[in-house]
């Protein structure tokens, strides 16, 4: 039962695998800033067309496509599990989404074909709540449970309901559902997406990675045992108490809310705590991502008295650069760290090393760009014009890590086709 | 005292080290760097090799199972060790970048290595091995340097 707890490379899935994930997420990332640029204010409403679609595509484009992959990468090495041939898997799941991607970008903006909904949510709710089944299968089947494998197992969970609200949505748009409850199901959905799997599965993987690579204590484990599992249950009572108390719902939301700020403060305090005193540009985002989070929380708290436009964006912009702030954060460790790992576990001893990879200075321009991004946006709240360049950030700050990831995998190919290598006796 | 808690001080114990070394280096104070790194390298070492000689043994008695987590332990003992060897060769050159970018590997193999053993193999050892052979291994353990 513990032989696969190795990071033994029969296990961990081709680094290919995850490459092209990353890959497609920055397409998606560079596709938003288009976006941005085609609906300038608008997206600052969020019932607009341009809203959603933006949304839409940061959040299942851009924050699926990472994620997976970090999760196809994690799950052998972090919990253990392993996932059979994910080469093959990856695909039937990676095409059916990008097209159901596609379609359903697509039909936001053109309400006309609203029959598509229904062939969007078939493609997309196959292969996401495929991908989620695989994973939950083989996650509890786990003889040890760490707070990680748990939060994760949590994450899913979320994001398979957020898929099936999803598809009450879609039903109703297409004419297959009468959507009575559409307006309180549309809210659950966005809760349950934000609050359930973006923000749950940042927490899990959160337990186990700052420990990992800043070497800081531990979580509290009060936190890292009860946290993910608390808000679950918060996320689920939300749903009856739509339909039968909805004035009970701030409650849960003020609790939702202070539970993410005191993660995202103990995570803060944990890496003043840090034993490697370098900051690197992925601690700089690492900080970004919490400090993004607390004032989201925050926001949302006291939008619950006082309600203001302008406060929701605020809120709104908050939450994507927490979100996209501690992915960036987890890709500058993560991809140098697995092109050099994958070679040397196969003997190269030319790997490139994780500074050759993606050196710390290129990490930190990127930084730049991307605060530079979030402040931009956030000023043109009151300066529309400043949007475009909000936009072309956006672009650059994706185009950016699609070349990072690039110059990785041919690095990676050079070395496997000329590196010097140890004779493993295979 | 557990073996779990015994160990995990140990895992501690190395990573100060390293990182105090990481410290210099990164300040270019090359001698205490160098001073600390060798004491990080010996630390690692004398530790892997209690793992190896007494722990992984006895662990393996007691489950019959020589293929399974100790197998893959040994075989990231072994990654550790090449990148100490490495590590060792550009402090030689005082190479600051180079040694700062190996010591990046390095904490982030140290790390999952040391979480799989404190989350998974300390905490069964605690479980499924007798009191008696428990207290000895810890005291073999104690005894061994190299
Ligand atoms: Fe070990
Ligand atoms: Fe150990």
């Amino acid at each position: 039962m513990f032989q696969q707890n190795g990071l033994s490379l029969d296990q961990a899935p081709p680094i290919s695998v995850v490459f092209h994930l990353f890959l497609i997420a920055s397409f998606f990332g560079i596709l938003a800033g288009f976006m941005i640029l085609f609906y300038q204010e608008t997206i600052f409403d969020s019932a607009s067309v341009g809203a959603i679609t933006l949304t839409h595509t940061l959040t299942l484009g851009v924050m699926v496509s990472f994620m997976l992959g970090a999760l196809f990468q994690m799950l052998p090495v972090i919990a253990g599990v392993v996932l059979s041939s994910p080469i093959k898997r990856s695909w039937w799941i990676q095409v059916p989404f990008a097209l159901g991607m596609i379609i359903l970008l697509l039909v936001f903006n053109f309400t006309a074909y609203s029959q598509l909904y229904s062939v969007a949510s078939l493609l997309l709710g196959s292969s996401l709540l495929g991908a989620i089944g695989i994973m939950l299968h083989k996650l509890i089947k786990l003889p040890h449970h760490s707070a990680s494998s748990h939060g994760m197992m949590v994450a899913l969970l979320a994001f398979a309901i957020t898929i099936l609200l999803a598809l009450y949505l879609t039903a109703t748009l297409s004419g297959l559902a009468q959507g009575s409850y559409y307006t309180q199901v549309k809210t659950l959905h966005y809760h349950f997406g934000l609050m359930g799997w973006v923000a749950l599965l940042i927490i899990s993987i959160s337990f186990q990675v700052v420990e990992m690579f800043y070497v800081t204590p531990p979580y509290p484990k009060i936190l890292s045992r009860y946290l993910t599992g608390t808000m679950v249950f918060l996320l689920l009572l939300k749903i009856p108490l739509a339909f039968l108390l909805p004035s009970a719902i701030i409650t849960i939301n003020t609790l939702l809310a202070l539970l993410l700020v005191s993660f995202a403060v103990i995570t803060l305090y944990r890496f003043s705590q840090r034993k490697r005193p370098l900051a690197d540009a992925s601690m700089w985002f690492w900080r970004l991502g919490m400090g993004s989070l607390i004032l989201a929380m925050l926001l949302w708290i006291i939008s619950a008295f006082i309600s203001h436009p302008l406060m929701a964006s605020v809120t709104y912009i908050a939450f994507a650069s927490f979100a996209l702030s501690v992915v960036f954060a987890m890709f500058y460790k993560i991809v140098p760290f697995l092109t050099w790992f994958h070679l040397n576990a196969q003997g190269y001893y030319t790997a490139p090393m994780m500074h050759e990879v993606i050196h710390p200075k290129t990490a930190k321009k990127h930084f730049w760009i991307h605060r530079a991004m979030v402040i931009i946006l956030l000023l043109s709240l009151f300066i529309g014009k400043l949007i475009f360049i909000a936009g072309v950030l956006t672009i650059l700050s994706f185009g950016w890590i699609s070349y990072q990831i690039i110059h990785a995998h041919l690095l990676y190919r050079k070395t496997e086709k000329s590196g010097e290598k140890f004779d493993m006796g295979k | 005292m557990t073996i779990s808690s015994y160990m995990k001080d140990e895992h501690r114990e190395c990573d100060t080290l390293f990182a105090g070394a990481e410290e210099a280096i990164a300040l270019n104070k090359w001698e205490v760097g160098e001073k600390r790194f060798l004491a990080f390298a010996n630390e690692t070492l004398t530790h892997f090799k209690k793992e190896e000689e007494e722990l992984f043994p006895t662990f393996e008695a007691q489950t019959g199972n020589t293929q399974g987590p100790t197998q893959v332990m040994r075989f990231e003992h072994e990654q550790v060790k090449g990148l100490i060897g490495k590590m060792a060769e550009v402090l030689e050159k005082k190479d600051r970048d180079a040694y700062l970018s190996l010591a990046e590997s390095m904490m982030i193999l140290l790390q999952q290595h040391n979480m799989k053993e404190e989350q998974m193999l300390y905490s069964m050892c605690d479980n499924i091995l007798p009191p008696e052979i428990k207290e000895e291994t810890l005291a073999k353990m104690k005894e061994v340097t190299i």
